[in-house]
């Protein structure tokens, strides 16, 4: 996951500003790919990819706000940038409502775009580790066995071993030996540590 | 004039008058039995003096007058009737009982209309009264009638505006009006047998063989019969100032011969003064529709200024993207010459594109339109659709533009055409999208008849209200939240302007049609 990784999509319709900044990126050695419409970007879309979209918010067909949304509801976190024209503050006020990184307006320095691009990069890598952390923890609460997720619950409540005994009517070495196995399947020596985990992903297990 | 011609009027309708003059009693009686009851009015004189008494009072038709009379004679009588106008008229039958042929060639040559010889046949006299009678009494008539021509004729001339003259074949004036009086400023007496060249155009009258002869007003129509018609002309008055005159001369004819011509003139200071106030007028709602027009487009502009504006950053941005990539290119290590040359050839089109972007909106706006020019519908309707796109990018449909084979150029203001056009279809652009359709706003072209052609502008939008007809073109009707109700207004005036209609249809599957015509610029006939 490094920054060689990551592509700067290009969403533009108008050919010269399409190629002229793809040259200009990838004279800065950015990976680019082009897409002359809201559509085809869709057509190749896919969870595994990286980077940031550069978007131009006015295009015939599909515009850029609609593929903003569609793109929210398949849970994309690809940064974006959107690339507005004069009169657009109104529609690029609503894309940062829904979500974008960040917009521009045409025309403009190229170190602002550049800037930009670098500071969205550098949010979705950060996002992405974040990401893969949590889905660490995720497949680890999963190799939990239904008793012992049910006694972490009770230790994130902060429930002492000897209430959840009793609750349960189980030994309270029971309850000790069930506790250990969490600690050491969730990876951790301190119950802060686990309380935090499990916290950053709670919204994906009471989703299940 | 009344109470004249109704007397004559009753003279005719009654009897005819005759009088019979004789000194002889006898003779007198004889002839007034002879006549009477015959139809006749009859009077009786016994001498001369009472016979021109009574022709004078009585104006008879026939005069029976005996020649051997004591005092006045016949011959003598009858040369007084015929010296005095009032008397002329009537018939002198002599009667007498010389028969030889002197004395009937005197009385002839005095004036008498016949001759009867004593002794009388009674169905003589009766036939020869018969036939004198009814002459005179037919020629009383004919000059009434002609009296009562001439009159009217005079009114006519008097009342009439228009000066009239009547010129001989050497153009010297005959006749005058008093229309003619009045413009020329002299009495008729003063007019006539002045030279009408010399009088109104300064022209010697004898310089026949001069080139501008030919030129000079009436002069083709004294001395070549051909009628003219000129206006604004200089004529000038009897005291030598000019006038702006107007006239019609027609040749005088009597079969073949020229006698000269009749002109009917006027003086049209005040018409011309009218004429170019109107024109005036005429030019300042020219200038205003055209100012109008202007206005329009500039709010047009407005309206489309987002769009304009991405039209030129669109070419800007990619300018200095590729700036950028050019120094970049010049920074590495190993110069790529080609990609730079490559580079900087993408800058100047682009630099051309925002450029042509200004160019077709400083060709909109300009002021004043720059009049009629044959163009090609093609060109015309295409640059029109470029312009329009730059607010159909929102517009999935577009604007497609279907222009038939055989569509000739047309003579219009090609930018207020444009301004029509373009208002056409940002119209139908907005409905389609009013009504959430993709549908394209289609522009149709082709030939209509041997004189114009017609565009249309068909968009699937959500079609007009019912009361459209009336109101449509009126101004500051709208169908629009936000509309202002000048556009069509503007538009059928433009077209007009150009010669052409403009109107709409709903067609059967939804939406509106527009239309307008555009005259060709070289009118054809139809192939056959």
């Amino acid at each position: 996951m490094s920054d060689t990784q990551q592509t700067v999509y290009l969403v533009e319709d108008d050919e010269a500003v399409r190629d002229s900044l793809e040259l200009l990126l990838k004279s800065e050695g950015r990976t680019v790919a082009s897409f002359e419409s809201a559509n085809a970007f869709l057509k190749d879309y896919s969870e595994a990819m990286a980077g940031c979209i550069v978007l131009d918010i006015r295009m015939p067909g599909m515009d850029g706000l609609e593929l903003q949304k569609k793109l929210n509801e398949l849970h994309s976190i690809l940064p974006i940038i959107f690339v507005t024209g004069h009169g657009d503050v109104p529609m690029a006020v609503d894309a940062m409502k829904e979500g974008a990184v960040d917009f521009i307006q045409k025309p403009y320095r190229e170190e602002a775009l550049l800037e930009k691009i670098e500071a969205a990069l550098k949010q979705d890598l950060e996002q992405r580790k974040t990401l893969g952390e949590k889905q660490e923890i995720l497949r680890r609460v999963n190799t939990l066995t239904p008793r012992e997720s049910e006694i972490m619950e009770r230790m994130i409540a902060g429930q002492a071993n000897k209430v959840i005994a009793i609750e349960l009517e189980i030994s309270q070495r029971t309850v000790e030996i069930h506790r250990s196995r969490v600690m050491h399947k969730m990876g951790t020596h301190s119950l802060a540590h686990l309380v935090r985990m499990v916290l950053s992903v709670k919204d994906r297990i009471d989703a299940r | 004039m009344g109470s004249n011609s109704m007397s004559e009027q009753v003279c005719a309708s009654v009897e005819p008058t005759v009088l019979l003059v004789d000194d002889n009693p006898q003779n007198l009686k004889v002839l007034y039995e002879t006549l009477k009851d015959k139809g006749y009015r009859l009077l009786i004189a016994n001498d001369g003096a009472k016979a021109l008494t009574l022709a004078q009072r009585d104006r008879p038709e026939v005069i029976l007058l005996d020649i051997m009379m004591p005092e006045l004679d016949g011959y003598q009588v009858c040369e007084r009737l015929k010296a005095d106008p009032a008397t002329a008229d009537s018939a002198v039958v002599f009667l007498s009982a010389l028969d030889d042929v002197e004395a009937k060639v005197k009385g002839f040559s005095l004036g008498g209309a016949d001759y009867i010889s004593k002794p009388f046949q009674a169905a003589e006299v009766i036939a020869r009264v018969k036939t004198h009678a009814r002459v005179i009494r037919l020629e009383r008539q004919l000059q009434q009638r002609n009296r009562q021509l001439e009159s009217d004729q005079s009114r006519i001339l008097n009342a009439i505006s228009e000066g009239i003259y009547g010129l001989d074949a050497d153009g010297n004036i005959i006749f005058a009006n008093p229309a003619a009086e009045r413009i020329a400023g002299s009495s008729a007496e003063a007019l006539v047998g002045r030279n009408f060249f010399q009088l109104h155009f300064n022209q010697d009258c004898d310089c026949d063989d001069s080139q501008d002869a030919e030129d000079t007003p009436v002069k083709a129509t004294c001395n070549l019969g051909l009628p003219e018609h000129r206006r604004d002309i200089t004529m000038f008055r009897a005291d030598g100032t000019g006038f702006p005159a107007e006239y019609r001369s027609s040749p005088k004819l009597e079969g073949d011969e020229l006698l000269g011509a009749v002109v009917v003139f006027r003086d049209i200071t005040v018409e011309l003064e009218q004429e170019s106030e109107l024109e005036a007028a005429r030019e300042l709602v020219q200038e205003q529709r055209e100012q109008l027009a202007h206005a329009s487009r500039l709010s047009t502009i407005g309206e489309m200024a987002a769009g304009f504006a991405h039209e030129v950053n669109q070419p800007l941005t990619a300018i200095s993207n590729y700036a950028r990539v050019a120094n970049r290119l010049m920074g590495a290590d190993s110069l790529d010459q080609e990609l730079l040359g490559e580079t900087l050839g993408k800058i100047e089109a682009q630099s051309l594109r925002a450029s042509e972007v200004i160019r077709r909106i400083r060709q909109f706006v300009k002021k004043p339109a720059a009049g009629k020019e044959v163009v090609s519908v093609e060109t015309l309707l295409d640059d029109t659709r470029q312009f329009a796109e730059v607010d159909a990018r929102n517009n999935e449909g577009g604007v497609e533009i279907t222009i038939a084979d055989d569509v000739p150029n047309v003579l219009v203001d090609p930018v207020q055409v444009q301004q029509v056009a373009l208002n056409l279809i940002r119209n139908a652009l907005e409905a389609t999208r009013a009504a959430g359709s993709t549908a394209p706003v289609r522009v149709l072209a082709e030939r209509s008849g041997d004189r114009c052609v017609r565009v249309e502008v068909i968009d699937r939008g959500v079609g007009l209200p019912a009361d459209a007809e009336e109101k449509l073109f009126l101004p500051f009707f709208t169908t629009k939240p936000d509309g202002m109700g000048i556009g069509l207004p503007m538009c059928q005036s433009l077209i007009q302007a150009q010669g052409g209609e403009i109107g709409f249809q709903r067609p059967e599957q939804g939406g509106t049609c527009f239309y307008f015509t555009l005259p060709l610029a070289e009118v054809t006939q139809p192939v056959a």
